[in-house]
């Protein structure tokens, strides 16, 4: 038997999930939008950095992100995501049309006699070149999103951003995480604050986590996208949490407890409403640094401990 | 000339589709002596860029105007680039047959440029996924 007829879809996923740093990484998801995964991300490494510890903090919700704000830290250091163009080299071109069959997206198209051109939506991922015969296609680049490193003492805030109304957003969330793979240095923990969905987007910023923290809250929507999130970290083999945001509304509480035994995870932690929480998100200081005694604070704090226990020591 | 129409079926008496690049048959009209030709549409399943790929199809065909119920800014681009003549406004409820007749009376008026509303650089969508990323 070849190595090849021996891999199977475990091998797979392990690679998928495979990363460059041996730091623990740490991943805030949720199926649902509004949960408050940003809130729990932001305030989660603020409680680390208040212990010492050093902090790497990826947004990667590209579509919006806002973590920046929520701990009032300008973007810095931005660089450019730019994706491949195809670029026609008239005289090389010997009109095959491989290009043209082989695009998935049909973005190309030939009229008589002519060299190739791009008409729709390219997304940037070079088959064409990879079947031309006569290297007739050259790179030409389009900007298509930026990521930030942002430096606050023991914080390194990494921001991915999408310019808005271009469709490869994959290709901003995989550039952050390059980035924050080879700049992210001595830090002791990476937290990973995702979009919500549990689409490519979120695969992709999930990718590599050791375990992942689905926010939640007490509501049908929020039972629904539970499930899908968590089925999704099943897939991808991620160790998986439950953290209940506004734990004590009044609701579906024992729909989102149905949904836990049924994937078999833990809630590991809540969060109560508090106007504590509110005023400081407001204000974009983190709770915890803002009103270290409130009781959202407290549940925060307390997850941080559980989280330094399983992974920090 | 040689006219390309969006046909639900393959022979002259089907009924027109409406949709440019996911019809399910192309026929190729010859609009002086009524022979014609039909080609299915391989780009009918096509996750995105129909239009693009059914424009293709029709260059390669060697046709001089497309009769169609509408063509999207893609599709209507590729067609330019390619010098082919674009005619909309044909209806389902009618035959290709009576569409090319229509058509040599002088019913439907040139188009210049991609239908309204549309938004730029894009299609409708109307295939059934969006092809994974």
């Amino acid at each position: 038997m070849t190595e090849r007829d021996t891999i199977g879809i475990n091998d797979v996923i392990a690679a998928m999930n495979e990363t460059p740093v041996s730091i623990p990484i740490i991943g805030i998801t949720g199926g649902k939008g509004g949960v408050g995964k940003s809130t729990v991300a932001v305030n989660l490494a603020e409680a680390f950095v208040q212990k010492g510890y050093k902090v790497s903090l990826v947004d990667a919700d590209v579509d919006a992100p806002d973590d920046h704000l929520l701990l009032n830290i300008p973007l810095k250091n931005s660089e450019d995501v730019v994706i491949t163009q195809p670029l026609f080299i008239d005289d090389k071109c010997t009109r095959c049309r491989r290009c043209i069959t082989v695009c998935r997206v049909n973005a190309l198209f030939q009229p008589k006699n002519h060299i190739p051109v791009l008409i729709g939506d390219c997304n940037g991922c070079e088959a064409c070149i990879l079947v031309c015969p006569s290297d007739a296609i050259a790179r030409n680049k389009k900007l298509v999103g930026k990521t930030f490193m942002s430096k606050n003492k023991n914080l390194k805030l990494f921001t991915g951003e999408l310019i808005p109304g271009i469709e490869e957003s994959s290709f901003v969330v995989n550039a952050l995480k390059e980035r924050v793979f080879k700049e992210a240095g001595e830090s002791d923990i990476i937290i990973i604050d995702t979009s919500p969905g549990a689409h490519c987007n979120v695969m992709n910023a999930l990718k590599g986590s050791d375990h992942a923290y689905a926010v939640t809250e007490p509501t049908p929507l929020g039972a629904h996208d539970l499930e899908r999130i968590l089925k999704l970290l099943s897939i991808m083999q991620i160790k998986a949490n439950i953290i209940l945001n506004r734990s004590d509304l009044p609701g579906a509480r024992e729909k989102i407890q149905s949904v836990a035994e049924n994937y078999n995870v833990e809630i590991s932690g809540e969060i109560a409403m508090d106007d504590l929480l509110v005023r400081s998100y407001v204000k974009g200081i983190p709770v915890v640094r803002m009103y270290p005694g409130a009781k959202s604070s407290q549940a925060i704090i307390k997850l941080s401990q559980k989280i330094a226990a399983m992974h920090l020591s | 000339m040689k006219l390309c129409i969006t046909s639900a079926g393959k022979d002259i008496e089907s009924k027109i589709d409406e949709r440019f690049g996911r019809s399910p048959y192309f026929l190729f009209v010859d609009t002086d002596t009524m022979d014609f030709k039909a080609v299915p549409n391989t780009a009918e399943t096509a996750g995105r860029g129909a239009g693009i790929r059914a424009v293709q199809l029709i260059v390669d065909n060697e046709a001089d105007a497309v009769l169609t119920g509408v063509v999207g800014p893609n599709a209507f681009e590729a067609l330019k680039a390619a010098k082919v003549n674009v005619y909309e406004g044909a209806s389902e409820l009618d035959t290709v047959k009576n569409a090319v007749e229509g058509f040599k009376k002088g019913d439907f008026k040139e188009v210049s440029c991609p239908a309204e509303g549309h938004g730029s650089g894009r299609g409708r969508g109307r295939g059934g996924f969006r092809g994974g990323r």
